[in-house]
């Protein structure tokens, strides 16, 4: 007895640090497989990522000082959606004098190039595209907390 | 500079065409040879996996036949060898987006500045074959020991040989178990070659780091110790015009083997 369960052991101790050595290689398939799908679903290519982030880096610096070469920008996917995941190293937040100032700025830029009706109308519609889907959420936690009360009665 | 073009196909699917390619040219850029490989499968490229490549594609065969940009802008360069370069299919469109003729204007033109253009055909005998032979004057046609991937070499090799640009064409037999041929469950390299009675360039024996080379995005030539990584390796030697023989395949290649081997040449050496 004593004798098969070391040789179990043993084997076993093998056949771990094989796996091991397995799913590396597995893994990195899987995952460049994974970016390499979310680009053909989503045609986004490299390219266009790092313009995305470029932009992005641009537009929050207006608010929050942050760690530009960390900023990561990656599309997920979750279940059937694909989600664009950013993750932003914050060093500090920018006090309000700061952020004012930058849109000052940004708002001369504005004024500089072309009319800007229809940006406005588009951050309009984003905004209430928000709300709605704030307020839906809402509603799905008061149901959520509904259900449960209901289940304790 | 005047290139050779040469194409890799294989009619049927799976046999392994696009990691030939990806091994042979990079061995021939290891060799000092400057090559660009040009993955012809619209809609479902492969051939920037294999390599590794697929995140540095900006420009496709696509955006260069729309003259999106220039030639040149849409060769991606290899990670380890500046020698090597790939020329990307667009993975958004399909076999009409690129005509013959756009395709061997392409090839002309690489031919200047490269020792070899390798084309990696798409499976099939449809128009994305017929633009992928169309810049070429040499192929190579891909098969396994398997009944259906060799009768798909033999009506490529029909076609071929209907094509008047086609000048040679070499048969290259993949994923060879030698077991299974010594134990009569497969047909050998001696049969595949005297059905299609055609001239052979490479044996590649089945090997599973082909598996995790893939997986990693590097082509199994850079591993030296791989039977299959050599195997490629002296494809493209024969390529360049070098006499290289075949592998001996038969050689037992497990620890267990070894020792044995070790052994019966101690036995040897008391005689």
């Amino acid at each position: 007895m004593i004798l098969a369960n070391l040789y179990n052991k043993v084997l076993g101790f093998f056949r771990q640090t094989e796996k091991e050595a397995e799913e590396s290689s597995k893994d990195t398939a899987r995952n460049r497989l994974r970016v390499v799908l979310m680009q053909d679903r989503t045609n986004l290519t490299p390219e266009l990522m790092e313009r995305m982030r470029k932009e992005l880096v641009e537009l929050l610096s207006k608010y929050v000082e942050m760690d530009k070469e960390a900023l990561e920008l990656n599309l997920e996917q979750d279940g059937d959606q694909v989600a664009l995941m950013l993750s932003i190293p914050v060093i500090r937040a920018k006090d309000e004098e700061e952020i004012k100032a930058a849109l000052e700025a940004d708002k001369k830029e504005e004024e500089e190039e072309i009319s800007d009706d229809d940006t406005e109308e588009e951050n309009n519609t984003y905004k209430s595209a928000d709300n709605e889907e704030e307020e839906e959420e809402k509603h799905e936690d008061k149901n959520s907390t509904e259900e449960i009360d209901e289940s304790k009665k | 500079m005047s290139g050779r073009v040469i194409v890799i196909t294989s009619g049927k699917g799976g046999v392994g065409k696009t990691t030939t390619n990806a091994n042979i040219g990079t061995a021939l850029a290891k060799a000092g040879k400057k090559v660009v490989m040009i993955d012809t499968d619209l809609g479902l490229r492969n051939l920037d996996l294999l390599l590794g490549l697929e995140n540095r594609i900006v420009y496709t065969i696509v955006d260069v036949v729309e003259e999106r940009c220039k030639l040149k802008q849409a060769l991606v360069k290899d990670k380890k060898n500046p020698n090597l370069c790939l020329l990307a299919a667009a993975q958004t469109r399909d076999k009409t987006a690129v005509t013959e003729e756009q395709l061997k204007d392409i090839c002309e033109k690489l031919k200047k500045d490269f020792d070899f253009i390798l084309v990696d055909c798409p499976a099939g005998i449809e128009q994305g074959f017929q633009n992928a032979v169309a810049g070429a004057s040499e192929a190579i046609v891909v098969t396994t020991p398997e009944m259906s991937a060799v009768r798909d070499a033999d009506r490529i090799i029909g076609l071929l040989e209907a094509k008047e640009e086609i000048k040679s064409y070499k048969l290259l037999i993949n994923r060879v178990r030698p077991n299974l041929i010594k134990s009569n469950d497969m047909m050998s390299v001696d049969d595949v070659v005297e059905i299609l009675s055609a001239d052979l360039i490479g044996i590649i024996p089945e090997d599973t780091g082909i598996i995790t080379s893939t997986n990693k995005g590097e082509p199994i030539v850079n591993d030296e110790k791989s039977l299959a990584g050599k195997a490629y390796n002296n494809v493209a030697r024969r390529i360049i015009g070098e006499d290289v023989p075949f592998l001996n395949l038969e050689e037992p290649q497990g620890v267990m083997a070894k020792i044995k081997k070790f052994f019966s040449g101690l036995k040897g050496g008391e005689k």
